[in-house]
């Protein structure tokens, strides 16, 4: 008798708590819906070192509390901001940037020259992301104008122009990165960290007005973002797409474009040599360039893009495809195992003791393909690629490391690495023989004088043109370059598209190609995000 | 009488079939047990690799005849995944009960005879490892050793000695005080010679039931740690990195990625769990004649 009660009971307080649960998630449903002029998103980006652009902050997307010099627009072309207008001598060397007159922070103070000027040259001393190590000087001629002097000419200036964000010389303190000001569309109200940050409209932005009042971003892990999209809790969810499986009703799957790439680095050179800091250089077996051709040409991109990224992604073929600097002849025929094989048997790998793995003059193809351990997508890129390439005979082992780690071996053990830049200068960092083992840079120790020539070239150019065209010579001039038709450095496998749950009234305006990086690029258009109804 | 003797034998009949003796039973249990451990690190040695290879084309299946268990999205047959898992969970539990079950001897056997100094030593050192949390304990060792399979092993294999030490040393003590050490004693015999050939009769039972009982936590605390991202290379076939794994995709609804090997885990450690406890039914002088 005891016992059957205590089942009603049990029973009863089952149905209570599913009633109480639908009846919570109804009411957030509602309350997202009624209010248009607010946002809640969870689309990750949280800075570490806070929101102060001399340190880093605004190196991918929009630093939505400052504005910059340059920007671009949607094709890339590069466009005003603060700036009036600009001009470049014809040596490369000086940048003559007017600036806007009507421009306040938020705090009333007008953004003058003096203000640029700081924020250069505490970028500059803070040596960031942001790379100003060939500013020579930076100089207010009136408080309207500046005047940049480079080292060297660089043609690709007009990127850290687009990207480093103005910050308040009278404003700036220690604690700047904690509470922003500036001038940009969204004002800082609230950071709680690693929880949630909250911005406001900046109602004296010079620009076109936000149509948003307020927008929550909340940080949120890959599951519990894709979980409250679900929910009806927030209005744009980053979504992996491991995850993005299902439909979710009152919300659409956006898939953006980008050249956020994955690929192998492979270490360049043989082994013997160590780093100032002792880590080991080299690799005998990637240093081999009939092993990277091979693997570049066996790898079945289509595949990857199919089985790992659930065909939200292309398949990719340089660092920069699409990019008006992208050379298209380096887009090769792959998924060709007997390609493959000629290559490495023409190379003088025979499997000479029948064991499945080929051998040259003693040594195994033999090596490691280490991957972020965090990262699901390069976790399984990492050990798809290595399952396709073990019936040429080649072993590839997988690993995944922390980053700390990855440091250490980035020099010796293949690492699947992911960059793509709205910016050149990523590619000259990558395969100038001037960033050998400089931070994550050129960590293969990748050197060809021919290629450095051109990409010096490129920098020295002042048109864009011409600049474009050594780019593209520099990855493939019909006999040689850093593409997989030439040296194979890298083997490229795909990129990613950046996937969000948006709700089905919301417009997230006229998105570029996504750079680096998922989640916060999506604020690039944030000024133009509204519900259509 | 004829048909008396009939229902006699009737009535035996069953009985005899279903009922062993206690001690059979016992045996039974601890055999078939084994049997079934030995049999999952005997599958796990005669599974090809090829099942957990990516399959791209069979990608995300829910459990089938063909896939006990299912597949993962990269296509992997997730009961082979679970099957070297747990071998390996075993073969790490094993390793660690043998290290701990040894330290704990060796430790336990000389605090309790080798004088008081020894004694509050080692008392020491078992409050301080029992004081601090144990994963905190594994996840320290873990770390300092370069996180990777060897820092797992040695962590488990480190940490699990000190309530083994507590109840052998106090098995010893007690040991020391009865008639028959003392009399060897008073025969001049060494205590080396005491303590092997009075001490440590008594203490294999002990010994073997430590050993048996301490597989169910090295092999939760393999996973647990596992589970947490020390340890393992994420792609690795570890029961705990299965399952951290299988939480990301609980949202879309496949469950079946951390079902079947909790499940598992669950039963594997359960066994042997069954296994010492029939143990000690057999072993210990108190129990062993019922």
């Amino acid at each position: 008798m005891f016992k059957r009660l205590s089942h009603l009971i049990l029973a009863a307080m089952i149905i209570l708590s599913l009633a109480l649960a639908s009846g919570c998630s109804s009411k957030a449903d509602s309350a997202s819906t009624k209010q248009k002029d607010e946002l809640t998103v969870a689309i990750a980006g949280e800075p570490d070192d806070g929101f102060d652009p001399t340190t880093g902050w605004g190196e991918y997307g929009s630093p939505i509390f400052q504005s910059t010099i340059l920007q671009w627009d949607k094709d890339l072309n590069v466009i005003n901001d603060l700036a009036t207008d600009y001009s470049v001598s014809k040596d490369g060397l000086t940048y003559l940037v007017n600036l806007r007159k009507d421009v306040k922070f938020t705090d009333g103070q007008a953004l003058t020259a003096k203000d640029v000027v700081f924020t250069y040259q505490t970028a500059a001393a803070n040596s960031s992301v942001f790379d100003l190590t060939n500013l020579k000087s930076v100089m207010a001629i009136n408080d309207y104008s500046i005047e940049f002097t480079l080292k060297e000419a660089q043609s690709t200036f007009t990127s850290t122009l687009a990207k480093l964000g103005i910050v308040p010389q009278h404003a700036y303190s220690k604690d700047y990165s904690q509470k922003p000001i500036g001038s940009g569309p969204y004002k800082f109200v609230q950071w709680d960290k690693g929880q949630q940050l909250i911005v406001e409209a900046n109602p004296d932005y010079y620009g076109a007005k936000p149509y948003i009042k307020k927008i929550t971003f909340l940080y949120l892990t890959e599951e519990a973002a894709y979980a409250a999209a679900k929910a009806g809790q927030v209005d744009v969810a980053s979504v992996v797409p491991s995850l993005a499986l299902q439909d979710i009703p009152g919300k659409k799957l956006v898939a953006y474009k980008s050249v956020d790439n994955r690929g192998i680095m492979f270490p360049y050179v043989k082994a013997g040599n160590k780093t100032k800091e002792g880590d080991p250089i080299g690799n005998d077996v990637t240093s081999d360039i009939a092993i990277r051709k091979a693997i570049n040409m066996a790898i079945d991109r289509k595949a990857l893009v199919n089985g790992v990224l659930n065909g939200h992604g292309a398949p990719a073929y340089s660092v920069c495809d699409n990019l008006p600097w992208w050379n298209p002849e380096t887009v090769l025929k792959d998924a060709d195992q007997d390609g493959a094989k000629k290559i490495l048997a023409d190379g003088g790998w025979i499997d000479s003791d029948n064991d499945g793995i080929l051998e040259k003059n003693g040594l195994k193809a033999k090596f490691t393909l280490v991957y972020p351990s965090g990262d699901s997508v390069r976790q399984s890129l990492a050990i798809a690629v290595s399952d396709e390439i073990k019936p040429l005979g080649i072993n590839i082992e997988v690993a995944g490391k922390s980053w700390d780690d990855i440091k250490r071996l980035m020099h010796s053990d293949a690492i699947v690495f992911g960059w793509g830049a709205h910016d050149p200068l990523e590619m000259y960092n990558l395969f100038n023989s001037k960033y050998m083992g400089v931070d994550y840079f050129n960590a293969g120790y990748y050197s060809n004088p021919k290629v450095d020539d051109y990409m010096n070239k490129a920098m020295l150019s002042n048109n864009v043109t011409e600049a474009d065209a050594y780019w593209k010579k520099a990855q493939w001039d019909g006999t040689t370059g850093f593409s997989a038709l030439g040296d194979a450095p890298y083997a490229w496998l795909v990129n990613l598209d950046h996937l969000y749950y948006v709700s089905d009234n919301l417009d997230l305006g006229e998105q570029k190609v996504h750079a680096h990086g998922h989640g916060w690029p999506i604020t690039d258009t944030i000024a133009q995000w509204h519900f259509t109804k | 009488m004829n048909q008396l003797n009939h229902a006699l034998s009737l009535e035996e009949k069953p009985r005899k079939i279903i009922r062993f003796n206690r001690r059979q039973s016992t045996l039974i249990t601890i055999l078939s047990g084994l049997a079934l451990l030995t049999a999952i690190i005997a599958a796990s040695f005669l599974m090809s690799d090829e099942a957990i290879k990516t399959h791209f084309e069979a990608r995300n299946l829910s459990p089938s005849w063909q896939h006990f268990f299912g597949t993962d999205w990269l296509g992997r047959d997730m009961f082979t995944r679970t099957v070297k898992g747990l071998s390996l969970s075993i073969g790490i539990g094993l390793l660690a009960s043998t290290v701990s079950v040894i330290v704990a001897l060796i430790l336990g056997m000389a605090a309790a005879t080798l004088g008081k100094t020894v004694d509050t030593l080692i008392s020491w050192l078992v409050d301080v490892f029992m004081g601090l949390p144990h994963l905190v304990a594994l996840i320290l060792i873990a770390f300092a050793l370069g996180s990777g399979a060897k820092g797992v092993i040695i962590g488990v294999a480190c940490t699990h000695w000190p309530n083994l030490t507590r109840i052998i040393r106090a098995e010893v003590l007690q040991l020391r005080t009865s008639q028959f050490v003392q009399v060897s004693r008073h025969m001049g015999k060494s205590r080396i010679w005491i303590a092997v050939q009075h001490l440590l009769p008594h203490l294999l039972p002990q010994f073997f039931v430590g050993l048996v009982l301490l597989f169910p936590h090295a092999i939760l605390h393999e996973a647990s740690i596992t589970f947490l991202g020390f340890g393992l290379s994420p792609h690795q076939p570890a029961i705990g990195v299965i399952l951290s794994e299988s939480m990301n995709y609980l949202s879309v609804g496949m469950w079946w990625l951390a079902f079947f090997p909790g499940l598992s885990l669950l039963v594997v450690v359960r066994v042997f769990d069954m296994v010492g406890d029939n143990l000690r039914l057999m072993f210990d002088p108190h129990s062993a004649h019922e």
